[in-house]
């Protein structure tokens, strides 16, 4: 599948910054099942954007401006092939051992309800464990994006009963680490097939590693594995590891941000 | 485009790469040659080149000693060997002459007048009598302005359409496989299992094959440091501002096939492995590299840009 996508962030300042700094992990790598075809950071200001790789290996860049400005423009466009792997990731970047993965984080730490979680899918098969995981979480979650925010966690969310696709990822996850299966969290963006192409805000899902097959992504919000509508951008511990945006500014005030994501599907081609 | 003109386009490419590689390799094994012996060479160099360019099988069926003069005359101009300079330049000129009209007159002529110079260097050369060693040098400086001129011809004067990508694809698959084997050579032939990895020997080995293939001064922009062999291989396999690299060659295949598939609405299984090869060449660190073995890295590596050509020619040049 051929897709295409525009995400535009912007900010607007009611009194601006003197300067400000951020960190981006905007751009996906080609790994099996996904191809970048042409990707590029493009930002409306004058600024520095410097490439580079966090410890995951996720791509990242470091914007920093120097001077006040009112509003500010981030467009991230991009092509990219997808093909569908039956969720398994193969090929990509893998900076350390899956161990490390069973870390726990604020974000993702259980709670004793996600204990229970867990201890309620056990299953001898830990790909059956996962998809029954997955299936648990969606049926009790509802999907509302007022209820929660960056700062909720795994528990917290559970609790709520309500949240958004990263909440649900950071469910899975902390779950899966309970029962020791090493789990990640994963940001990008996501093709859907009803055919909305406009979204407010990217995507995120998890991977859990199994076995054998390596690394497995799971949408519990999609109650999916990995598909060809997924572009896989980043990935760490937790939202706060693989966040498409981090940053910090210098003064000024009234921030303002808005964010717009296209994913749509370009010309059709024939697969032979 | 007919699929015969597809491939032509794309042989053409391969052969003058092939020649300019051959060209390169006995560079490589004259310089290897003037090494002291006291360095501990074991005086294979001149197998080396035979095995770069795949086939010294061949040439041991027909001669039993690997001499400078038997080895130069058997790549250079040796009717019976199907990758000789000559053979390349001859089969290049003929998949030219096939493809005339999707050529430009300045890349036709580069061919044609190599070849009209070839023919004259063959005919006027005594093969009983070995050449100067000045004469060797200035005919390989003549094999390799061949590469250049044609390259360049291309790249200024061709359209850009899928007659120029088939072109270009024919290019960086002949040399993504050179760089393949010379890496492969280094360690299975010249340096003999006495000798560490990373001694004497191997650095003047190095610095004789990164100079023939003019990687040397790109080395020291890069690295700035003395010749080590793991950022050797760290130059020719992953660096992809290195133009000779296995990474930059495949980055450049996939752009085309991605190019050509966008062009003609439909792709297939060549432009899928071209994405697999490139995305494991990129996101393999050094260190598996090393772990899973060089020499296994390689021969998978070989056996995948084969298995390119292979699908290549199913899929676009069928006969």
């Amino acid at each position: 599948m051929r897709i295409a996508v525009r995400h535009e962030t912007r900010y607007v300042y009611t009194t601006p910054p003197k300067s400000l700094i951020q960190i981006l992990r905007m751009t996906p790598r080609s790994h099996e099942g996904q191809h970048i075809l042409s990707w590029r950071i493009d930002c409306d200001a004058d600024c520095h954007l410097k490439k580079s790789e966090d410890p995951f290996g996720n791509i990242t860049h470091t914007l920093t401006v120097n001077r006040p400005l009112e509003t500010l423009t981030l467009t991230v466009e991009g092509d990219v092939e997808t093909y569908d792997t039956a969720g398994v990731v193969r090929n990509s970047v893998e900076r350390f051992d899956p161990l490390v993965f069973l870390r726990e984080t604020p974000l993702s730490a259980p709670s004793p309800l996600i204990r229970e979680l867990a201890a309620a899918n056990e299953r001898a098969d830990t790909i059956d464990q996962m998809h029954q995981l997955m299936v648990a979480i969606r049926g009790r979650m509802t999907f509302d994006t007022s209820s929660t925010d960056v700062h909720t966690s795994a528990g917290e969310a559970w609790e709520l009963g309500s949240g958004v696709c990263q909440d649900y990822a950071h469910i899975f996850i902390a779950a899966a680490r309970c029962s020791d299966v090493p789990a990640r969290f994963v940001s990008g963006h996501f093709f859907r097939s009803d055919g909305v192409v406009d979204q407010t805000a990217g995507h995120a899902w998890a991977e859990a590693y199994i076995d054998k097959l390596g690394w497995v992504g799971f949408d519990p919000a999609n109650g999916v594995c990995l598909l060809e509508n997924h572009i896989r951008i980043a990935c760490g511990l937790d939202y706060l590891y693989a966040a498409p945006v981090r940053g910090a500014r210098m003064a000024g005030s009234g921030e303002s941000m808005s964010v717009n994501v296209s994913v749509g599907q370009t010309s059709m081609q024939m697969q032979t | 485009m007919l699929a015969r003109s597809a491939e032509n386009l794309f042989w053409v490419a391969r052969y003058i790469e092939r020649a300019d590689f051959s060209a390169r390799m006995i560079d490589a094994a004259l310089r290897l040659a003037t090494l002291p012996k006291a360095y501990g060479g074991d005086g294979n160099e001149w197998v080396s080149p035979l095995a770069a360019v795949g086939n010294l099988d061949l040439f041991r069926k027909v001669h039993d000693k690997q001499d400078q003069n038997t080895v130069f005359n058997f790549l250079a101009f040796d009717r019976e060997n199907p990758s000789s300079i000559r053979n390349c330049i001859a089969n290049a000129r003929r998949a030219a002459r096939a493809v005339r009209t999707a050529l430009t007159l300045e890349m036709w002529e580069s061919i044609n007048a190599a070849w009209l110079e070839l023919s004259r260097i063959e005919s006027e050369r005594d093969p009983k009598n070995p050449m100067s060693r000045e004469e060797v040098d200035r005919f390989l400086d003549f094999v390799k302005a061949i590469s250049r001129d044609f390259d360049g011809a291309a790249y200024r004067t061709m359209l850009r359409d899928d007659a120029y990508w088939f072109n270009r694809i024919g290019l960086y698959a002949e040399r993504a496989d050179n760089t393949a084997r010379i890496l492969d050579v280094k360690y299975h032939l010249l340096l003999p299992q006495s000798e560490e990895i990373g001694g004497t020997l191997d650095y003047f080995q190095w610095t004789a094959i990164l100079r023939s293939v003019s990687a040397l001064t790109a080395y020291h922009w890069v690295y700035r440091e003395s010749v080590k062999p793991w950022l050797v291989m760290d130059l020719l396999v992953q660096r992809s501002e290195m133009p000779r690299s296995l990474v930059s060659c495949y980055e450049n295949i996939a752009r085309y096939l991605d190019l050509i598939g966008q062009h003609y609405g439909q792709q297939g299984p060549s432009q899928r492995l071209a994405r697999s090869v490139h995305a494991t060449l990129v996101n393999s660190s050094r260190e598996e590299i090393f772990q899973r073995g060089l020499h296994e890295f390689v021969t998978d590596f070989i056996s995948s840009n084969n298995r390119l050509s292979g699908m290549l020619a199913e899929q676009y040049f069928p006969s």
